[in-house]
């Protein structure tokens, strides 16, 4: 019915239509195939356990109509205990699988190259089977011996397959078996009764069906291995099943044996079917369509086999539900035409059950064993192929499809070999059949090759077309090697990426990634600008500066204001042009400015010194005025002469004890006087007792002395200058002839504080002593005397003109000294233009500071020609005293110890008289004590000597004019003076302290008036006075013995003189001639 | 052989992946080649793809086993510009490294970096 139906619809649909159709329903299975594969892939615990459940639920689908679920569940369970539970039985099982399973493949592809011909031969037998079904059966049991062999073929390939892969492991047990083979051949009877009591055992366990079936699967989960099965099998039965197994597994073997082609035909289909689903579905799939295509001929005369086989079984069995199942399936199978491997294989075995009726029923215990095994083993089958491509994948090197092709012809020699021992008849056909079918094929692919799109449009027949097909899927698979090649490669690449997967599964547990950081590469900043400049047109190795433009712009501020600066001067003490001035006014401005001050100061220095003095004067004046009245009033009856009388103040602490030698005036400045005090050997506080010390007094100021100058030897005489009074000349004891300098300032000389006030005691400007020794004096220096200006030539010197001729000239005179023996040097006062503070190298004897000096001009012996001349007479002269002539500077008059007065020239002839001599012949040695020329009659002239005796000459007479001896009554005349300011008026001192005044106009044979100063004794004195018109005064100074000094004005008397008195002179003269 | 479940997810002490080491191979590479070498476009793709291959090659044989290494050399030119050039990467930072070198001349920048992933 259901086998009448389904060629019948093939055989009327067109190859084209039924390509199409199988192509239009292929999807799904593809899709289902591809589920598969895809599930095998995965690796790891969980993806496994899926994909062991996925063909286990499509194994499953058939059973689970017919089983409970609750079981499978169970089972389910148990697979995944043991998987996890039993790794290493797995690995182990593994092992073995996969060599067997290996050699499965390679089995299988080889008998489905020698199977395709026999399906061939099959169809066309099936087809014909067909024919004569519907004729009449009478070939039914010709054709189905021929299945049923097919069938026993396909069983004990079956089995002898399962031997091939458990070889290694049982290898032994079957070459028992194999000795066994002949023996359990005699007992097959036997067997077959075990067998039917086995089929019962399998009814009773049919009934029990859900217990055994979960346990079988149960355990043939645990021992995925045939064999376990068996002998599970047999353990379950008793002892003796084994030997009923050992006799089935015989008579499989003898199956085997004969039928191993049909088997493997049979068997190799559903192998195949795995294989060639998977190639196919990885190759292209035209190859995979054809191949499908004739794949499910072949199952559908397979399941017609099966079905017979089972129905048979079943028939004997009586099994209701199983026939129920069967009815079902048969349903199903109309719509899962073409649906899974699974499913076909179950649908197979059930149709078979129905078709085959007639089989026997010991085939059918074998078969029902076998289909049992078989559908175990299928089970197995994909886990095996599961796990095979596990473990090819594991082993990458290890290429499947390479194996098979070399691995190929090895086992059809063995098998061949085996086949030549067990040949049967049916065998042969079959042989022959495939030889056939072989022929053919090489034909077709001889032609195919050419062109089989042509030869295919030819081929109307489906069987050619299947023929055809199949020898273009043959073709292609070795044809067309390179796609297969390609395929490898992808499924190599396949499979390492799932194994990487599952590496990468399980590591992913072990081991954690995390974005560890993020590490900077690289960070190269900007290059700035200064750096790009340089880098493009600066030099290497240099450094560019900026350089700002403009920048002197900037605005400087100055908060300070400019300093004013004026340039001044001052000095002190002022010199010159002033004590202070501007450098920046104009010169003219200066000078005048200066000239104003010169002017003024001078003016007012001039005016201070004038009026000073004017000032000074008077208040002396009046306080001398004061004691004078009062003196004269008790002096007044002692001193007749005296009109007034003032004291100078001599009262000094220096001055104490000291006698007045010299009193001495000026000239010119009558006013001026000095005293020269003589050392006092009495102590005093002052420290200049050995020295002669020289005041200078205006007699206007009495109270002190001008200058106080000090020497430290005794002074023997001393002189002014001529004109102003600025210079003092001494001549000393000891042979020098010293000067003062009136005019040096006090500050340059010593100062000594005495009491309250101060006295400048001034040491000598210039001293010769020791210096010019050679030209100097020998003994002590008796007279110096200013040699008088010889431009005046005999003429009475105006006072007036002298200073002036003094200032003009600026000191230029000679100084005369003479000493004790006669030598008469002749100085030069010179005056120096400017001082010299440091001193001068030159001038020894010149103070520092000072400006005047004495310049040796020439020395005279006067002595010594008085001496060769008069020498028997006279003697030695010893000089006293020394006198020029006032007209005639040439003429010098020197005062002998003898009496006379020599008379000589400096540098002219020798004029007479030589010596003026007594008016008496003869010597007398008589000191001549003093000369003194008249002032008005410079040819006249006095001398006293020492005997009393005074007498008045000429110049021009050796006798004297008059003479008087006795007018001092035989005492020594210390000093003889004409009065100032009356010509014929004379005083005498004696040594007797008597004052003569004589008045020759009067009585010219004794004095007017002798006055006898006893208290205090007299020893010097020295007339004063000015013959001056508006003030005439004259007087006279009496030194005192204890060294005060008194002035005495004289009265009217003697102080106006008259005309007559010169004539007086005149008279006397030309009388005495 | 089939491979255990048991996998070395710890390379060797001895042949870890050490940076100094590879910095120190890239350095002498990349000094060698560049020196004194001016950018030429042309010859930069080809020249940055040889530095990298001897860079491979030269960090290969230093002995860092299992080691997955990924070779990156980047030459640019050098005209003043800012560059900046990171990388992040998703590893186990136990055992896997990086090592980078920069050398730079007057024409050009050069950074090459190699990443070592440990292969377990």
């Amino acid at each position: 019915m259901y086998s009448d139906k389904k060629p019948s619809m093939e055989d009327t649909w067109r190859p084209a239509e039924l390509k199409r159709h199988i192509g239009g329903e292929r999807p799904g299975g593809e899709n289902v195939r591809r589920r598969n594969d895809n599930e095998r892939k995965p690796r790891g615990g969980e993806s496994v356990e899926r994909r062991r459940r996925d063909p286990e639920k499509e194994s499953r689908r058939e059973r689970d109509e017919q089983k409970e679920r609750g079981s499978t569940k169970e089972r389910r369970h148990d697979e995944g205990k043991d998987v996890y539970a039993k790794p290493k039985e797995d690995s182990r099982d593994r092992r073995s699988d996969k060599v067997r399973d290996r050699r499965d493949e390679r089995d299988k592809e080889r008998r489905k190259e020698r199977d395709r011909p026999v399906d061939d031969l099959r169809k066309r037998d099936r087809e014909d089977k067909h024919e004569r079904d519907r004729d009449k059966e009478r070939h039914r049991d010709k054709e189905k011996d021929r299945v049923r062999d097919r069938e026993r073929q396909d069983g004990e390939e079956r089995d002898k397959r399962k031997e091939e892969r458990d070889k290694e492991r049982r290898r032994e047990e079957r070459d028992k078996d194999r000795s066994r083979v002949e023996q359990d051949r005699e007992h097959r009877s036997e067997r077959e009764k075990r067998r039917h009591e086995e089929s019962g055992d399998g009814g009773r366990d049919r009934v029990e069906k859900y217990d055994r079936e979960q346990r079988e699967r149960h355990r043939g989960r645990e021992r995925p291995k045939d064999e376990r099965e068996k002998e599970r099998h047999g353990d379950r039965k008793h002892a003796e099943q084994k030997g009923e197994r050992e006799h089935r597994e015989e008579h499989k073997r003898h199956k085997e044996d004969r039928e191993r082609r049909h088997k493997e035909r049979g068997h190799d289909d559903q192998r195949q079917k795995h294989d060639a689903e998977s190639r196919q579905h990885r190759d292209s799939k035209r190859p995979g369509e054809e191949k499908r295509h004739h794949r499910g001929d072949r199952e559908q005369q397979q399941q017609q086999e099966r079905e017979k086989q089972k129905e048979r079984r079943h028939r004997e069995e009586d099994d209701v539900e199983k026939k129920h199942r069967e009815r079902r399936r048969r349903e199903e199978e109309e719509d899962d035409d073409d649906d899974d491997a699974r499913r076909i294989h179950k649908e197979r075995s059930t149709s078979k059950k129905e078709t085959s009726e007639k089989s026997q029923r010991h085939d059918t215990n074998t078969e029902k064993t076998e289909d049992v095994n078989d559908e175990d083993l299928a089970d197995q089958e994909y886990e095996d192929d599961f796990e095979k491509v596990d473990y090819e994948e594991d082993f990458e090197d290890i290429d499947p499809s390479e194996g098979e092709d070399e691995k190929e012809p090895e086992f059809p020699q063995v098998e061949e070999g085996e086949e030549k021992d067990e040949l049967t008849t049916q065998k042969r056909k079959e042989i022959e059949a495939i030889q056939r079918a072989m022929n053919e094929e090489n034909e077709r692919v001889g032609t195919g090759q050419s062109g089989h799109g042509t030869k295919r449009g030819e081929e109307d027949a489906p069987k050619l077309s299947k023929g055809s097909e199949r020898n273009q899927s043959q073709a292609s698979q070795r044809g067309r090697f390179i796609d297969f090649v390609a395929a490898k490669q992808r499924e190599v690449s396949k499979k390492v990426a799932t194994k990487q997967k599952k590496r990468s599964t399980e590591l992913l547990r072990l081991i954690d990634l995390d974005f560890s950081m993020t590490a900077s590469l690289l960070d190269l900043p900007p290059v700035n600008e200064y750096d790009m400049y340089i880098r493009t047109f600066g030099n290497a190795n240099t450094k560019q500066a900026y350089v700002q433009c403009n920048e002197d712009n900037a605005d400087r501020d100055i908060q300070t204001e400019e300093i004013e600066v004026c340039e001044k001067w001052t000095q002190h003490p002022p010199e010159y042009s002033g004590s202070c001035g501007d450098p920046n006014l104009s010169q003219e401005a200066r000078d005048k400015n200066m000239n104003e001050i010169n002017f003024d100061s001078q003016r007012l220095a001039a005016f201070l010194h004038s009026a000073s003095q004017v000032m000074v004067v008077l208040l002396e004046e009046n306080q001398a005025e004061r004691k004078s009245l009062r003196k004269l009033r008790n002096q007044t009856d002692a001193l007749s002469f005296s009109d007034g009388s003032a004291q100078l103040n001599t009262q000094l602490s220096f001055l104490y004890g000291r006698h007045i030698s010299l009193v001495h005036f000026s000239q010119v400045q009558s006013h001026t006087m000095m005293s020269v005090h003589t050392p006092t050997t009495t102590p005093s506080a002052v420290r200049l007792d050995s020295c002669t010390i020289i005041c200078i007094w205006n007699i206007w100021e009495p109270s002190r002395p001008q200058r106080i100058l000090v020497y430290e030897s005794e002074v023997q005489c001393c002189c002014f200058s001529p004109g102003k009074a600025t210079l003092v000349f001494a001549g000393t004891s000891v042979g020098s002839v010293v000067l003062w300098d009136l005019r040096e300032h006090a500050a340059n000389h010593y100062c000594l504080k005495i009491g309250q006030d101060e006295w400048t005691f001034r040491q000598p400007t210039f001293s010769t002593d020791a210096v010019m020794a050679s030209s100097g004096h020998l003994s002590s220096v008796s007279s110096v005397e200013v040699v008088p200006s010889t431009a005046a030539g005999g003429l009475r010197p105006e006072i007036p003109l002298l200073a002036s001729e003094e200032e003009s000239s600026g000191l230029s005179f000679q100084l005369a000294s003479l000493d004790e023996t006669g030598v008469l040097n002749f100085w030069v006062v010179v005056e120096l233009p400017k001082a010299s503070e440091a001193g001068s190298l030159t001038d020894l004897g010149l103070r520092p500071g000072g400006k005047v000096k004495l310049l040796h001009s020439s020395t005279l012996h006067t002595a010594e020609r008085v001496s060769s001349r008069d020498a028997v007479k006279i003697g030695a002269l010893q000089s006293l005293h020394l006198k020029f002539l006032p007209s005639d500077s040439n003429h010098f008059f020197i005062g002998t110890n003898m009496g006379l007065v020599r008379h000589g020239t400096s540098h002219s002839l020798k004029v007479p008289p030589k010596f003026y001599r007594f008016q008496e012949a003869g010597l007398r040695p008589v000191d001549v004590s003093s000369i003194h020329f008249s002032p008005f009659r410079p040819n006249l002239f006095l001398v006293g000597c020492g005997d009393g005796c005074i007498r008045l000459h000429v110049v021009s007479r050796e006798q004297p004019v008059a003479e008087w001896s006795h007018s001092t009554a035989g005492e020594r005349v210390v000093s003889l003076q004409w009065a100032q300011t009356r010509p014929t008026v004379f005083c005498v001192l004696d040594a007797g302290s008597n004052l003569h005044i004589w008045d020759l106009l009067k009585n010219d044979t004794k004095p007017v008036i002798t006055e006898r100063i006893s208290a205090d004794r007299v020893t010097a004195i020295t007339v004063f006075g000015d013959s001056g018109k508006q003030n005439t005064y004259s007087g006279i100074a009496l030194v005192h013995e204890s060294g005060s000094i008194e002035m005495h004005y004289f009265t009217r008397d003697f102080t106006v003189s008259s005309c007559v008195e010169e004539e007086k002179l005149e008279s006397m003269m030309t009388e005495a001639l | 052989m089939e491979a255990s479940d048991s996998y070395l997810i710890r390379p060797h002490h001895q042949h870890k992946f050490k940076p100094a080491i590879v910095k120190e191979c890239i350095r002498e590479i990349v000094r060698e080649r560049l020196s004194g070498v001016q950018y030429d476009p042309d010859q930069v793709p080809e020249l940055s793809r040889s530095l990298a291959d001897c860079i491979k090659d030269k960090v290969k044989n230093a002995g860092f086993d299992r080691y997955k290494l990924v070779v990156q050399v980047v030459i640019g030119e050098q005209r003043g510009q800012g560059v900046k050039m990171s990388s992040r990467c998703f590893w186990d930072a136990d055992t896997d490294n990086y090592a980078e070198d920069i050398f730079m001349n007057e024409s050009l920048f050069c950074l090459a970096a190699v990443f070592g992933s440990y292969y377990y």
